[in-house]
């Protein structure tokens, strides 16, 4: 029981690490970004060719990747996002497939199609935690989450610019009206939206072991998944969200690992947003909608 | 239109392939050199096969995303899934056609009947959601379904998958890509006119109108609730067909087939198609399919180049042309007609009122109890309305009889539109209660309230602002369309003699306003004061007895303003109807009711007749500090 | 370039098809309250975002402080002292009254962060309604606490002149009466003001110089206690019958420059 309870809280971490990143850019742009999954695995290849190809620590290919991937953030918003100003939101959202394809047509044109192994940071079998096992990368997993969620609501509470990309999300026509540079919170949400992703892909590869484009792709479901249950407007929902879908899904696989039904899994994540969103259509911490 | 998820969108109609003869004949040529030989037992002699395999592809695309269109274009709801209703359908009727080997035929009409119960099981939930939150749902069953039922072995076969025979004639087999793609071209003729039946009766109507606006959609009779739902099924039952007959072509699925992961990724494909194409509209959305379904073909000498170049290149459309084709093509025309149109519109002044139509009752209408002059035709006891902890509407009670103009006069705030959305039945109220031809309203739902004879205008024009005027006059004759939906469908003798008499009226409307030249202009090219006059219009085609008019006058100008209270008197005494009217010019109030009532705070602070109130300029005055337009 | 506070000449502009504003031209001078007035759908609100940038001029321009300002973004003219109360107030539901006031300060904090203390302070002793309410989610007040707590946001930057569009909207009598007190102390501390209004009374009590705008243009200027109340009734469609409590509420007539 405690085991599967680690590694619900350690996939739910990353779940909620890939459901900030939907939520930020949502709240920053109104927009749903497709290719939040598929940016992390770029920044796995880009990571995979710093310290494999290149032979460099994991800490410097990690750091590199979540820089480039954030850079993709920042660069799709300053190039695509703002030039399509009040397009509609579906317009935008069908863009952001495109950096989906075209991110996947990159991988495989660079890195062909064969999978990949980037193993993880510190090897060996953890520590032990009353009774049971914990995996170095589901501890690091989990102190990430952790740490990232405290180091966003301080910058995001504390600081102005924080302040003002909170205000954004809650009425961007009145935070232009007190000096607020609208244009600059939106890179910064972008850009932070694609460092969150390449962060959740480098904790949960080395789990998987080995990854190949469109990685990331099944995982962002479940990110969208816990996005959704969290209410697609709040941040700390996200965190809530991605570690109840992490649970769940660990408990009713543990418990049905037996059953010829396949994805029992995703089954049980289905039936938990059909049941949040009957009693709240907004999520759990959504604001109430039209 | 926007929704507080941020998804708005405009349909992409006004792009539809004009059916003239030539180019009739020149398709029905071609369509002839391909189907007549294996119609005729033999095989087409010219067609290479891998070429037919590729248009027949190409035709699959179109078929599925006709579908998507009819919900994602028409009715606006976001389904991102749309792959697991082609992998229903595909894998039911593979169940049927492989080991049981029942006719190809059978298996597709399962096929679209598994496909309309899946999107039956979808929809109920989706009538609750909105946007993104809709979006989302739906990926996340369609992924479920991949994940699960489309890998469960005993039913699809797993990895194993299943194999979907060709059909057969007799002893002909479709076997030759080329006859197969005769085959599908019948389906595509049939797949078009069921989609052209949908947009030329009430049912793609109320469509539009549910994606533009529900509460205009329901302030003209349609039930949002159910044509959401006929909108989710009948998209579902044709996916499911176009996916089963697409299986049918390719010769075998599995439970990758159709998966969220697989490349191409059908339910985003789909989605960029029907985007790109210009949601809503035919024949930018066929055009859109083949494209995506052919080019591939051409440039795989490119060696996985074309991937970067075709992202690249969506990428860019989407950021220079969000309409998509259709958009691209509506902006040339606009652009090409507007300054035509510049000229029209400010050739006709606003200061020349034309006279609002003057229309009988159309028959199709439920029969109304007679009603007497002078009796008491609104009651209104009682109602209260709260919004988080704040009191709009603060036990108002009110009484308009029949022949009257009532005016409900109060400052920006008081409660005034929000009592108008109680008795429309947009907002529901704690208690109280409203009674109309003595009939409870409380009980009824906004579309039925309006069935009952109450026309309702809004602040920002209730009219479906991407679709012509004279759409809109159709629209508005939503309850006068007197057939039911399967017959619209079919486009029966008796749908299409119902839509020739709403086409006339709405004609007879169009040419009682002067407005001919704006027949097939889109509502928002309109100036705000021609816009209200359409409006007007199609309140009064169906020949309300009540009308609650919300700040009519708003945006005139004061010669505008005075036409309008002529229009309004020869509502009451020619053509003998009831309004109820909330204002801010207070001349006009003053001018034309025959009886006022003041609100503010959400209470109703006093009421009396014109004269009575007019004799107390404090009462106007000192509510609100000043009566302003 | 323009001798004026703020000006706005020969604008011209609108949405799509449909033209809003046809020429129009105001001015405010340093240390005035202009109003404008006019009917519903005259184009009132709509010159305010052209003076604060939101919406572009398809032709004409706007000056600021004298500089031509009808090219900047919004930031740039907060940043160079416009400071705002939008119509519908527009308070950040989520944030409490201080992390209004705190991001009305952006400009502030950027330009001078020692000053900030001092100015919060002192606006929170001009209204204690907001001092004690400090804590409180802007979401969860009254309209006319949320006025209050929106025209104190637009002044913690300290700007040379505030923009303040219909503030009277939706407010009960006793709330406006305080408005007026609000802006009366708010205008005694020098910032100049620029008014768009519905409510006419409240209006001829507040400001110094009207403009009146119908269809787009300014039809009528004057200074306030010196008008022609026949002209104005007209103009804003308020009838004959009601000219008269205008009358009496207008103050009392003052002897022109």
């Amino acid at each position: 029981m405690g085991q599967t309870l680690i590694t619900g809280l350690a996939t739910g971490g990353i779940y909620a690490l890939l459901a900030v990143g939907i939520v930020l850019v949502f709240k920053g742009s109104r927009v749903l970004n497709f290719a939040q999954g598929e940016m992390g695995t770029f920044g796995l290849f880009i990571a995979f060719w710093l310290i494999e190809r290149q032979n460099l620590p994991w800490i410097v290919g990690a750091l590199g990747a979540i820089v480039v991937v954030a850079g993709i953030g920042f660069a799709f918003e300053r190039i695509v996002v703002r030039n399509m100003g009040d397009a509609p939101r579906l317009s935008v959202a069908v863009a952001t497939i495109g950096l989906l394809l075209l991110l996947f047509a990159l991988e495989l044109k660079i890195f062909g199609p064969s999978p990949q192994i980037l193993p993880g940071p510190i090897s060996g079998l953890g520590i032990k935690v009353a009774g049971f096992f914990v995996s170095p990368t589901q501890i690091l997993a989990l102190l990430t989450a952790i740490g990232l969620g405290i180091a966003l609501a301080t910058f995001l509470k504390r600081t102005d610019f924080g302040l003002g990309v909170l205000a954004a999300s809650q009425d961007p026509g009145a935070t232009r009206l007190v000096g607020v540079p609208l244009a600059r919170v939106s890179a910064f949400t972008w850009a932070l939206a694609g460092g969150v992703s390449a962060m959740a892909a480098l904790l949960i590869e080395p789990t998987v072991g080995i990854f190949a484009a469109g990685f990331m792709t099944g995982l962002f479901v479940r990110g969208l998944a816990a996005a959704l249950i969290g209410g697609l407007t709040s941040l700390p929902g996200a965190f809530v969200g991605g570690v109840v879908v992490g649970i769940v899904e660990a408990f009713i696989q543990q418990r049905y690992v037996q059953s010829t039904f396949p994805g029992i899994g995703s089954v049980a994540v289905m039936v938990v947003i059909v049941l949040v969103l009957l009693v709240r259509p907004q999520g759990l911490w959504g604001k109430a909608a039209v | 239109m926007t929704d507080i998820t941020g998804w708005p969108y405009e349909s992409g109609r006004g792009f539809n392939f004009r059916f003239t003869k030539r180019k009739l004949i020149a398709l029905a040529c071609i369509a002839a050199s391909i189907a007549v030989p294996p119609l005729l037992f033999r095989s087409t002699p010219f067609l290479p096969s891998h070429i037919a395999l590729n248009i027949a592809v190409g035709v699959s695309f179109i078929l599925m995303a006709l579908s998507l269109n009819v919900l994602l274009g028409y009715a606006g709801q976001i389904s991102l899934g749309h792959g697991a209703f082609l992998g229903v359908g595909a894998f039911a009727s593979g169940l049927l056609t492989s080991k049981p080997q029942l006719p190809v035929l059978v298996g597709l009409l399962v096929a679209a009947v598994v496909g309309a119960l899946f999107a039956l099981v979808l929809g109920v939930p989706a009538l609750r959601l909105r946007g993104l939150y809709l979006a989302v749902t739906t990926i996340a069953f369609a992924f479920m379904m991949e994940e699960s039922l489309f890998r469960w072995e005993p039913l699809t076969g797993g990895s194993a998958g299943l194999e979907l025979p060709r059909p057969l004639a007799g002893t002909f087999a479709f076997s030759q890509h080329a006859d197969y793609l005769a085959f599908l071209l019948v389906f595509l003729v049939g797949f078009w006119l069921f989609d052209q039946n949908i947009t030329r009766t009430k049912i793609g109507r109320a469509f539009n109108a549910i994606r533009w606006d529900e509460k205009v959609a329901q302030g003209f009779g349609v039930p949002v609730a159910s044509y959401k739902i006929l909108a989710f099924v009948l998209s579902g039952a044709l996916a499911a067909v176009a996916g089963a007959l697409y299986g049918h072509l390719i010769g075998f699925i599995n439970s990758e087939s159709f998966a969220f992961k697989s490349q191409p990724n059908y339910s985003l494909l789909l989605v960029i198609i029907v985007v790109i194409g210009g949601l809503g509209s035919r024949s930018g959305v066929a055009v859109a399919a083949l494209f995506y379904a052919l080019l591939p073909r051409f440039l795989e000498f490119l060696q996985g180049w074309e991937m970067i170049v075709g992202a690249v290149a969506l990428i860019d459309v989407m950021a220079r042309h969000p309409g998509g084709i259709a958009g691209a093509v509506r902006q040339r025309a606009e652009k090409r007609g507007e300054k035509k149109a510049r000229g029209d519109l400010s050739s006709t002044d606003d200061d020349e009122l034309p006279k609002l139509p003057k229309l009988p009752r159309p028959a199709g209408l439920p029969e109304r109890p007679e009603i007497l002059t002078g009796s008491a035709l609104l009651e209104v006891h009682d109602i209260s309305v709260t919004f988080g902890g704040l009191k709009a509407v603060d036990e108002a009670a009110l009484t308009v009889h029949q022949g009257q103009i009532v005016g409900l006069i109060g400052p920006n705030g008081a409660g005034k539109t929000t009592l108008f959305n109680a008795i429309s039945g947009f907002v529901k109220p704690e208690g109280g209660s409203a009674k109309f031809l003595g009939r409870e309203l409380m009980d009824l739902p906004p579309h039925a309230r309006a069935r009952l004879g109450i026309g309702r205008t809004f602040q920002q024009i209730g009219l479906t602002k991407d679709l012509s005027v004279n759409e809109n006059f159709l629209l508005a004759q939503h309850v006068a369309a007197d057939y039911p939906v399967p017959k619209g469908l079919l486009y029966t003798a008796s749908a299409g003699g119902s839509e020739r008499a709403m086409r006339k009226r709405a004609t007879d409307a169009i040419e009682a306003l002067g407005f001919e030249a704006f027949t097939d202009t889109p509502v928002r090219n309109l100036s705000h004061g021609q816009q209200r006059l359409v409006e007007l219009g199609c309140v009064l085609v169906t020949a309300p007895e009540l009308l609650l008019l919300d700040e009519p006058s708003a945006g005139m100008s004061p010669a505008a303003v005075e036409n309008l209270g002529e229009r309004l008197r020869e509502i009451r005494d020619d053509l003998g109807r009831t309004v109820l009217l909330i204002e801010h010019h207070i001349p006009l109030v003053l001018d034309v009711c025959d009886y006022i009532y003041v609100l503010n705070f959400g209470k109703v602070l006093a009421h009396g007749t014109t004269e009575e109130i007019a004799r107390q300029p404090e009462v106007i005055g000192a509510y609100f500090g000043e009566a302003v337009a | 370039m323009s001798d004026y506070l703020l000006e706005l000449r020969d604008v011209s502009t609108g949405f799509g098809a449909n033209t809003v504003l046809h020429g129009c031209s105001y001015h405010v001078s340093k240390g005035e309250i202009a109003g404008v007035l006019g009917l519903n759908g005259a184009g009132k609100s709509v010159s305010l975002k052209v003076v604060a940038g939101l919406l572009p001029a398809w032709s004409g321009q706007v000056f600021f402080l004298g500089e031509d300002v009808t090219k900047m973004s919004v930031e740039e003219r907060v940043a160079r002292g416009m400071g705002h109360v939008p119509q519908g107030r527009q308070v950040f539901p989520d944030f409490t009254v201080e992390e209004n006031l705190r991001l009305g300060a952006y400009t502030l904090r950027r330009r001078d962060k020692s000053r900030y203390k001092s100015v919060l302070d002192g606006l929170l002793e001009r209204f204690p309604i907001l001092a004690e309410r400090r804590d409180q989610l802007a979401g969860t007040m009254s309209g006319g606490q949320q006025a209050m707590l929106a025209v104190a946001r637009g002044l913690m930057s300290e700007p040379k002149l505030l923009v303040i569009d219909e503030p009277s909207a939706g407010l009960s009598p006793v709330a406006v009466q305080e408005l007026f007190e609000t802006l009366k102390v708010v205008h005694e501390t020098g910032v100049t003001i620029l008014l768009v209004e519905q409510n006419v009374t409240f209006s001829l009590k507040v400001a110094d110089r009207v403009h009146i705008m119908q269809r787009g243009q300014i039809v009528y200027e004057g200074i306030v206690g010196n008008l022609d109340t026949d002209k104005v009734a007209d103009y804003l469609g308020v009838g004959r019958l009601l000219s008269k409590s205008l009358k009496a509420s207008a103050p009392e007539p003052v002897v022109t420059r």
